[in-house]
């Protein structure tokens, strides 16, 4: 059968509640840009033809990928990261016009490397294989805003050294190198974690597994934040650290490893705030802005105060301060508008009612990447899943407290909505590693039920029963008790 | 493993809870603390800088209007006309003070419920039937005042480089025809967005004190009014003691007063007296002395409390900037009290408003009735509909028409003859009835010059126009110069180019 006949015919359920979706979330990012002209000018946006045919063009597209690529994935992902991603273009695009056009160019590359990502990556566990090569990657990544070959970006002014840019094109690579990053963790620590789980020493009363199995990875995270530390982010050294210690946890579940990580955080929070200034000034703005309303707490204090002009309902979207200038100081009257405190702007805009939502469609992703963790086939897809998830889910956290000041501010991107490539990119790539893995959770173990199907299936079909023979070779060292049955519902039990 | 998805799932549940709640503390909770919070600066952005009807003047020039802005604030307020129609339509501050004034505030304030202070704002237009159901429109107004550009440049004109007030009005329906006053100050500095240069030329206009620039020079500042009261204590003659109106009195240069080793001179020691007439037209403060204690308190101070002494005039400007003219009461006062007196012939402890003193004569011009001064001739909508007219009433009725027909007889000889005000007025060629006031203020004793005037002013006709003008001693002005000379080249000008206005040339 060919493929277009397929996908016609297909229509798998979990791809015809993706395509309602996607057509919901469309009709309301149009609405959204209608809604924004209409009160700023009064009159339709000029490109109104272009940005629907957009919008139908990434939604047709999106679907036509999922389903010939991962037909039984998860329908909730896409649909959710398109809105907040639309949300924030049309946002961008009034607040800074200069910066809508890379927007969508990045938006539309993002998605082309989610296909590519789909159709390389096959197999959730291909991404296990080259776990060192990823590691090395990610170093270099992490290095490259340090080495001195490449331009420095004046994006670096904020005391930053995280943006290397290329041809005027900037880049931040430390959002790529977190996803292999925690690539390289789940693949680890689902390799190491019996040596990790099981106590093999005694002290004192205390039975402790070998802590020798955990020497490189310790040595990945300490390098990984050391460097990130170089280059004065606190923000993704302090992902870095939760995803971490979020995956030991889940591996392992031993609370030790929990507690020993909270005690370095709160010797490494001490030690950072003595000796990186900005992460001082960032704690001490934190916890009394309006004892610095005209330096460091300008920015908290103007973000709070965008979410109490806009009350329950909201200004209406385009009717906030987001992109005004104090004409008397050429400040920004909200701060970074278009990226740290895009939540701000969207909270005035929006109101409690539209904020809310938006946070309620992070946890939608989030509900999504762990379901598909809980349900996922092998042990390594499960981690990789709660890692990718928790990468998401602490990035999106973290940026919404900050401009909240639940938190202090982590200058990271709000994933989908801030303006920002690599932020795009990165997440894009994330979603498609999770809609992989949501894939093969989906696919019933007798998928072979599914023969007419073309040639793509089949191939994940046959890589499907395949992967435990594989996975035991891997596990060479004879711990069969890891190999499972292949379609068995739950894959770890020998960890418990 | 399951299980300690599940309490992942619980922990970022958690955080997202938190989210949410910090959300409903900030946006709903708060939210009102945080509009008004000193720290939101931007609260006016809201209020003040929206889009904001235009006023218009009565000939149709545009005063104020809002244009399109870039600059972080959508709109910006513009005054066209400078510093000419300062004091009338005042200024949209939104950078530094966050206030406006005169006109601005009166018809745009968004923190006033009454509908009058919401026709320059953008407001809901009420809509009928399905139509307007489903097309809701909103707009501004713009206000068209009674004061025409023409006008305001002749006072502005004859006022030249003095300090000093100018106001004309029509007494019959209470439409301002004219109020200017020196010094003034440029609005569009006031209203720009640049928060430094408001706050430095408003620091420069000297704003606490209560001559600044910013006063308006015809509503807000009160001085002694001299003479020019002597029409309030001619008023009180003939409804309270007629018997006073035939008495002739003695021409002298002073008089003894009681209690009191004080002797009240005439101005320059001049001899003056004769019948009611002559010593009104010659300002006699000797005959008016000795009426002013031959009334008694009593009489003297009911008298102008019924012209609205210690009461705010009521213009359509905020009540801050109109001053209270005022008058002791009369319980200050002993029976045979020489300051009685003074207070007859407008010294003492009396003072008027510029705008005050023109609604006096205006009275007296109006058979008696005092209307209600104001600026606003109407209102038009956005689509060019009128929706508003100012109607004409009358504020008090402070005297009889036969009082107000005697005295405006009196005021006609002050042009006349060997009045104070003779030949004052020779480029009108209807009868102008008048009254000049030098009051002597300060250390040393220099004369702040008032004259008052209102015309068509001759036998059986109906004045059209009343005019108040105050020059203080300043520097270029002779210590010892007169209402007449000083005050009343600047008022003639003013009263015949307000006469030939309304003939429609």
């Amino acid at each position: 059968m060919s493929a277009p006949a397929a996908i016609l015919s297909g229509g798998r359920p979990r791809r015809r509640a993706e395509l309602g979706l996607l057509f919901v979330g469309a009709t309301a990012v149009l609405v959204a840009t209608l809604l924004e002209s209409l009160a700023r000018t009064n009159a339709l946006p000029s490109h109104i033809v272009e940005f629907i045919a957009g919008l139908v063009g990434i939604s047709v597209i999106v679907q036509l990928v999922n389903r010939r690529l991962v037909p039984e994935a998860d329908p909730i992902l896409m649909p959710v990261a398109l809105v907040l991603n639309g949300i924030g273009y049309v946002e961008i695009e009034r607040i800074a016009p200069n910066e809508a056009g890379q927007q969508l160019a990045w938006t539309l590359l993002g998605l082309g490397v989610y296909t590519a990502l789909l159709l390389i990556v096959r197999r959730s566990r291909d991404l296990e294989r080259y776990r060192y090569l990823m590691l090395f990657a990610a170093f270099l990544l992490l290095i490259s805003p340090l080495m001195p070959v490449i331009d420095r970006s004046p994006a670096n002014q904020y005391g930053e050294k995280l943006w290397v840019a290329f041809h005027g094109i900037e880049f931040q690579p430390v959002e790529i190198a977190k996803l292999l990053v925690v690539l390289f963790f789940a693949s680890y620590l689902i390799e190491k974690r019996e040596l990790l789980t099981i106590p093999t020493r005694r002290v004192g009363n205390h039975l402790l597994p070998d802590l020798r199995a955990f020497g490189p990875i310790v040595i990945a995270a300490a390098v990984s934040m050391l460097v990130i530390l170089a280059e004065h982010d606190i923000g993704f050294s302090l992902i870095l650290f939760v995803v971490f210690l979020t995956m030991v946890w889940v591996t392992t579940g031993r609370w030790t490893y929990l507690l020993i990580g909270a005690i370095l955080f709160a010797l490494a929070t001490f030690a950072a705030s003595h000796l990186l200034s900005q992460v001082n000034e960032r704690i001490a703005v934190w916890l009394d802005p309006w004892k610095y309303a005209q330096t460091g707490g300008y920015q908290p204090i103007q973000g709070e105060m965008a979410f109490g002009r806009g009350g329950v309902f909201g200004s209406g979207i385009g009717l906030g301060l987001g992109g005004a200038v104090d004409p008397s100081t050429g400040t920004t009257l909200i701060p970074v508008a278009t990226s740290d405190y895009i939540f701000a702007v969207i909270g005035e805009e929006l109101g409690f009612v539209g904020a809310a939502a938006v946070a309620i469609s992070f946890l939608l992703l989030v509900v999504s990447g762990l379901r598909a963790a809980l349900r996922a086939r092998s042990p390594f897809a499960t981690l990789a899943a709660i890692g990718l998830t928790a990468t998401l889910g602490f990035q999106a956290f973290f940026i919404m407290a900050g401009v909240l000041r639940i938190l202090p501010l982590t200058g990271v991107t709000m994933p989908f909505v801030s303006y920002g490539g690599s932020s795009l990119i990165a997440n894009y790539a994330l979603l498609a590693l999770l809609m992989r893995i949501s894939n093969e959770a989906n696919q019933l173990p007798s998928s072979g039920a599914t023969p007419a199907i073309s040639r793509t299936s089949g191939a994940a079909r046959i890589g499907a029963t395949s992967r435990w023979r594989s996975a035991s070779a891997t596990a060479s060292d004879g711990r069969q008790a890891k190999v499972q049955r292949p379609g068995g519902p739950e894959q770890t039990s020998s960890a418990r | 493993m399951n299980r300690r998805i599940r309490i992942l799932a619980v922990v970022l549940l958690g955080c997202f809870v938190l989210l949410v709640a910090q959300l409903a503390n900030l946006q709903v909770r708060q939210a009102s603390a945080l509009q008004h919070s000193p720290y939101n600066h931007h609260v006016s952005t809201n209020t003040f800088a929206g889009d904001r009807g235009e006023i218009l003047s009565a000939d149709g020039y545009v005063l104020a209007k809002s244009v399109p802005s870039s600059n972080g604030y959508p709109y910006q307020r513009v005054y066209p006309q400078g510093s000419l129609f300062a004091d009338i339509t005042g200024y949209v501050d939104v950078v530094d003070a966050n206030i406006s004034t005169g006109l601005e505030a009166y018809y745009g304030n968004p923190f006033a419920s009454s509908a009058h202070s919401q026709y320059l704002l953008v407001h809901q237009y009420p809509s009928h039937g399905l139509r307007g159901l489903l097309n809701q429109r909103s707009g501004t107004d713009s206000i068209t005042i009674t004061v025409s550009r023409k006008l305001q440049l002749v006072a502005k004109n004859a006022l030249g480089s003095y300090d000093g007030a100018l106001v004309a009005w029509d007494p019959r329906n209470g439409n301002i025809l004219a109020m200017y006053s020196n010094p003034t100050y440029n609005p569009n500095k006031l209203a720009s967005h640049d928060a430094k240069e408001v706050a430095s030329y408003y620091k420069s206009l000297n704003p606490a004190s209560g001559s600044s620039p910013l006063v308006n020079g015809v509503t807000g500042i009160v001085q002694f009014p001299g003479s020019t009261f002597k029409i309030v204590t001619s008023s009180a003659i003939f409804d309270h003691d007629p018997s006073l109106a035939s008495k002739t009195w003695p021409v002298v240069p002073y008089i003894k007063l009681p209690n009191t080793t004080q002797l009240l001179h005439n101005y320059a020691s001049e001899l003056c007296g004769g019948t009611l007439a002559q010593a009104f037209a010659q300002s006699c403060d000797t005959s008016f002395g000795a009426i002013g204690l031959a009334l008694g308190p009593s009489r003297l101070i009911r008298q102008a409390n019924q012209y609205g002494f210690n009461e705010v005039p009521p213009i359509d400007l905020p009540s801050s900037e109109v001053a209270k003219s005022t008058i002791p009461p009369a319980s200050k006062f002993s029976a045979a009290d020489p300051f009685l007196a003074y207070t007859a012939i407008g010294q003492y402890d009396i003072v008027e408003s510029p705008l005050f003193d023109a609604m006096i004569a205006g009275t007296v011009a109006n058979g008696g009735k005092m209307m209600a001064p104001h600026l606003l001739s109407h209102v038009v909508n956005d689509q060019g509909q009128v929706v508003a007219t100012y109607k004409p009433h009358v504020w008090k009725t402070p005297t009889s028409s036969s009082t107000a027909a005697s005295v405006l007889q009196l005021m006609r000889g002050v042009t006349q003859g060997n009045g104070t005000a003779a030949g004052v007025f020779s480029n009108i060629s209807v009868p102008v009835a008048a009254k000049t006031g030098t009051a002597q203020v300060g250390a040393n004793g220099c004369s702040d010059n008032w004259l008052v005037a209102t015309a068509p002013a001759g036998q059986g006709e109906t004045p059209t126009v009343a005019v108040a003008g105050y020059v203080p001693y300043q520097p270029g002005l002779t210590c010892s110069d007169t209402g007449a000379a000083v005050a009343g080249p600047r008022v003639a000008q003013l009263l015949a180019a307000a006469l030939s206005y309304q003939a429609g040339s």
